[in-house]
């Protein structure tokens, strides 16, 4: 645009910002010397077109060359008139150094960034108005009394020091208010923000942009960098669950930016305290971003800090957005799962033996080997399930998670069932119910409360008589066996991760033997996901059923795996004895289950990893054992920092939601925070939780580097200012003179030379001229 | 007594594999397997045996793995369905060793271990089926006869030792509560059945080894799973086969079923 901003002010005198601040007028300075003049142009101008409209009636000339000709003659006349007129535009501007401008400098670490030819960023600020004898400098202080200022997260009058462009943030909401507020009582008239744009605090830039408008007070952004890299990958955004059971796969979704990289495959590591978790090819397919994920094993407990890295490609623009941090908390405990199964099938062996050596699982497994006879498996004690499946909201709701196979709706009683509902709903608890001929629609559940929390449609119809021929005829006519593929969503979920990336992931499911089902389950509920598809192989009925899907109802989860065989993963004569994808499904599926259930008491912070000096908020939500919400609870938050102080902080209820408690502390020592929350009711002592919260410098400069015009473009548009570019600046100086606010001095300014006016003359005469030559007339 | 037990040992081996050369296959036998429903079925497994002729057995034929079939193996269907809440195939099958079929079924039963051979497969396939999670019951063999069972499965697991099951082990206590497992002592008396001990239901008070039950337990480690049990100068199957006779005492009919039950429940549980 500079071009035609030159040729604008070479055909009209000045440029466009002084029409776009003063006023058009005629009579020039007041005189009217020129009128006379100019009324003997108009006379000849209707003299003129008189002349050749006579020719015209006379026939010399065809009407069309009167029109023509006339009408270049009345606008050759009528400019000389205009320009007889004496047209002046009177702006109001600043008298010399009466007023006052901030010039506001970014001082933030992205100003390091060399993509102005290999020079820094900073090199304009330094150059050209930090030094004195900078141009753009010396053009401000003729005019005005300049106050130079820096800001990164909050803005500082410059007082002689050198600036050292290490900023961990920027914050131009911040900046803008501070510089207002030190500029409050002086004739200010207007303000120069030196910056690239990366405003990474959401801070209310709206509201200061509104209040700076109000106030007449015009900010002129100067932009630095380049709105476009040629050569940079960025990881833009990682994306990982707060908290995963120990020995869980984690899915990372990365948003991958590749300027200029091709569409070739990028080198991507994941580091956990600089040990390699993961190293891979990850394909990237769009410039401008693409989505990749990728499966990690979360094996360490504890909280951890990720680390997503791709190898710099040559002739990188900037090398430090190549990493992505991010805080994962990988809880070590042990999660208790009740797996309740009604038929002694091979289903229960395969289940427990996957994660029969798993830590962090305990699944306690109640079979009813016959009717009103329980085997008990991995209990804890005596006691543990003594009278059978729990009759009481206390023992049930203990466990996390719950599986139940082979069993009818009709062995519980009607509490029970209402239980079974109110474990996933209120209790947040995660349910998985197993495809059986006793289990889904087929067992009776069609109507009950199980049959809402599960996420499938399930169908009175299909309920088996339990007549023994008729279960058996009723259970062959349904069987069918199934191929099993990941569905597009299942892609992104842990629990249907066997492999490392997509493709592999896809082709380890294809490899599987198929599972057989006898649950007529083809539908998931809406706002269900499948995970699992189960496609139709073998015989007739020829019927695509749902393999593994999922819901959230209430606060919890419920799955369904329709499908009666999975220990055909684990024992067909194809699966080699080294292949663990039974294994490593089950130990998922049931992770997932328990993923992000918590006990009575459970505490979230609003973040896992932030900048020193951040305001950490706390969420506790707090229950009692039958997880009824409680109000009145006396919580309190022991804050641990990394070097060992103690302090603590009361939560206090939300009033808006039962048993919501909210805190916050400040986070500033660099390293892990624990936060362990306690609530206790008439001194006793409800539950506890413990979450973390890492403090790191982000590097959140360099993400988005490059240079904003968009924003700054919006700044000043709505603050009244106008956007440069250090090609642009030299105007600068002069746009800030027309300040509405602080302009005082009237300025009139000639316009009868403006070179347009000669220019239209000169075309209208001698395209006159031309025609006459073309037509052959005199 | 190490020495001589392994001379004992190869000079059986040697005979074995001298009368399995010599011996020609048997004719192959009808039958018909229920297809696949995802149900439980009790499957019996079939060898080449190293001896083998006509014989008052199914099919007119003495084929050693085919003693008490198939009415102890339906029998024990039956009971399985009244007593307990497995779900079977009223059919059993047969499968052997090195067929596809065989991880269809996660339990398998053999008789007359002393007689079985193995080839390249099924010694591959039967070790990959013990290291994926199935398990498998030895049943009816005396005296010697054990040797030629410990040999070929040295050949499959060669770490793998036959431990005596404790009777704190949790398969005396999945289904009913054996608190002592059928014991009768066994005599080589001939090569009926009857006549023997808990063996056979003739001879309580025989001049052979008592019952004992061996297994093998992943990683020789009686904590951990069993993948084999082997019921040691015992012939539980008899016991299925004649419970509706009255032939058999009906304690001892039960006391077999009470044993097949558990050991059945155990395979759908561990």
């Amino acid at each position: 645009m500079p071009a035609l901003e030159s040729a604008f002010e070479f055909l009209f005198k000045y440029p466009r910002s002084v029409f776009e601040a003063g006023d058009l007028g005629i009579w020039g300075s007041g005189s009217g010397s020129l009128l006379l003049p100019a009324v003997v142009v108009l006379t000849a101008g209707a003299l003129s077109a008189w002349s050749y409209a006579r020719l015209g009636a006379r026939r010399v000339l065809r009407g069309r060359d009167v029109a023509l000709l006339g009408g270049l003659r009345a606008l050759a006349l009528a400019l000389l008139a205009v320009s007889l007129l004496d047209p002046t535009l009177r702006v109001l501007t600043v008298a010399p150094q009466q007023t006052f401008v901030g010039v506001l400098i970014d001082d933030s670490a992205s100003l390091t960034i060399r993509d102005d030819d290999g020079r820094a960023r900073a090199a304009f600020a330094q150059e050209r108005l930090l030094d004195p004898a900078g141009d753009v400098r010396r053009a401000l202080e003729q005019k005005f009394k300049v106050r130079f200022f820096r800001f990164s997260d909050v803005a500082r009058r410059i007082q002689g020091e050198t600036l050292a462009f290490s900023g961990a943030r920027t914050n131009l909401a911040a900046a803008l208010r501070t510089v207002r507020e030190e500029l409050a009582d002086v004739p200010t008239s207007g303000l120069v923000l030196v910056t690239d744009g990366a405003d990474n605090v959401a801070g209310p830039l709206s509201e200061t942009l509104l209040d700076l408008r109000t106030r007449q007070l015009p900010v002129f952004p100067v932009g630095l960098g380049r709105e476009r890299f040629d050569r940079d990958i960025e990881i833009a955004r990682v994306e990982v669950p707060a908290a995963v059971l120990q020995g869980s796969s984690v899915v990372a979704s990365l948003s991958i930016k590749a300027a200029g990289a091709g569409r070739g495959p990028l080198n991507l590591t994941v580091e956990d305290s600089s040990r390699v978790l993961s190293a891979q090819e990850v394909p990237v397919t769009a410039a401008d971003s693409s989505t990749v994920r990728i499966s990690i094993r979360a094996d360490e407990p504890g909280p951890r800090l990720l680390r997503f890295k791709v190898a710099p490609i040559a002739g990188e623009q900037v090398a430090e957005n190549n990493q992505f941090d991010v805080a994962l908390d990988v809880i070590g405990g042990r999660e208790k799962i009740l797996y309740f199964e009604g038929a002694a099938r091979f289903e229960a062996k395969f289940l427990r033996r996957a994660v029969q050596d798993d830590r962090n699982l305990q699944v306690v497994t109640l079979e009813r080997t016959a009717e009103n006879k329980f085997l008990r498996l991995a209990v804890d004690g005596a006691e543990e399930l003594a009278a059978g499946f729990p009759r009481t909201r206390e023992e049930l709701f203990s466990y996390r998670g719950l599986v139940l196979g082979g069993v009818e709706a009709s062995f519980f009683s009607v509490d029970q069932i209402r239980m079974l509902s109110d474990f996933v709903s209120q209790r947040g608890g995660g349910l998985l119910m197993l495809g059986s001929d006793k289990t889904f629609g087929e067992g009776g559940y069609a109507g009950t409360a199980v049959a809402e929390a599960l996420p499938v449609a399930l169908d009175a119809k299909d309920a088996i008589d339990s007549a023994p021929a008729d279960a058996t005829r009723a259970k062959d006519e349904r069987f069918q066996w199934l191929k099993v593929s990941v569905t597009p969503l299942g892609a992104s979920q842990p629990v249907t991760q066997l492999a490392a990336n997509e493709s592999d992931n896809e082709a380890r499911f294809k490899a599987l033997p198929p599972l057989s089902s006898v649950n007529r389950v083809t539908r998931i509920k809406p706002g269900a996901s499948a995970l699992l598809a189960g496609n139709s192989v073998g015989d007739s009925p020829a019927e695509d059923r749902v393999v593994l899907a999922f819901h959230r109802y209430g606060r919890g989860r419920a799955f369904a795996f329709p499908v009666q065989d999975s220990w055909r993963w684990q024992m067909h004569a194809d699966v080699s004895v080294d292949d663990a994808s039974h294994e490593t499904f089950w130990r998922q599926m049931l992770r997932q289950l328990v993923n992000g259930v918590s006990g009575p008491v459970s505490a979230t912070l609003s973040a896992g990893l932030v900048e020193a000096g951040s305001t950490v908020a706390i969420r506790a939500d707090v229950a009692d054992e039958t997880f009824i919400r409680v109000n009145d609870a006396s919580v309190t938050a022991t804050i641990q920092t990394p070097s060992g102080l103690v302090r603590e902080a009361a939560l206090h209820w939300t009033v808006d939601k039962d048993g919501e408690y909210v805190g916050e502390f400040r986070a500033e020592e660099r390293g892990v925070h624990e936060v362990k929350i306690t609530a206790r009711r008439a001194g006793a002592v409800l539950g506890e939780d413990v979450a973390h919260v890492r403090v790191d410098d982000l590097q959140v400069e360099f993400r988005d580097a490059e240079m904003r015009g968009d924003l700054l473009r919006r700044i000043a548009a709505e603050t009244g200012g106008r956007f440069y570019t250090p090609d642009t600046v030299s105007r600068l100086a002069e746009d800030l003179t027309y300040s509405p606010k602080t302009a005082s001095v009237v300025d009139e300014k000639e316009l009868w030379d403006m070179p347009a006016l000669f220019l239209g003359i000169l075309f209208a005469l001698s395209m006159e001229w031309i025609y006459r030559k073309f037509r052959g007339l005199a | 007594m190490r020495r001589a037990r392994f001379l004992a040992l190869t000079l059986a081996a040697a005979a074995g594999l001298a009368q399995a050369a010599d011996v020609p296959a048997p004719p192959e036998v009808p039958y018909e397997n229920p297809p696949y429903n995802g149900k439980f079925t009790f499957a019996r497994v079939k060898f080449r045996p190293s001896e083998w002729g006509p014989g008052r057995y199914e099919w007119g034929l003495d084929l050693k793995w085919n003693h008490d079939y198939p009415r102890a193996d339906e029998h024990l269907l039956k009971i399985l369905r009244e007593t307990t809440s497995i779900d079977p195939n009223d059919e059993p099958a047969i499968v052997a060793f090195d067929e596809p079929a065989l991880f269809d079924y996660p339990i398998v039963y053999v008789s007359e271990p002393g007689y079985w051979t193995l080839n390249e497969k099924e010694t591959a396939n039967l070790r990959a089926y013990l290291q994926k999670g199935g398990f498998v019951i030895f049943d009816d063999f005396f005296g010697r006869a054990a040797l030629n069972l410990e040999e070929r499965m040295r050949e499959v697991l060669p770490e793998a030792r036959f431990i005596e099951i404790p009777m704190e082990h949790v398969v005396w206590d999945t289904f009913f509560k054996i608190a002592e497992p059928p014991r009768g002592r066994g005599g080589a008396g001939g090569r009926g059945s009857f006549g023997r001990g808990f063996g056979g239901f003739g001879g309580f008070g025989g001049r052979g080894a008592p019952t004992t039950y061996q297994g093998i337990f992943e990683d020789n480690d009686p904590t951990k799973r069993l993948m084999v049990i082997a019921n040691y100068n015992g012939d539980i199957g008899e016991f299925w086969e004649w419970s509706d006779t009255g032939f058999a005492p009906i304690d001892l009919s039960n006391e077999a079923y009470k044993v097949g039950v558990n050991y059945m429940i155990y395979g759908l549980t561990h």
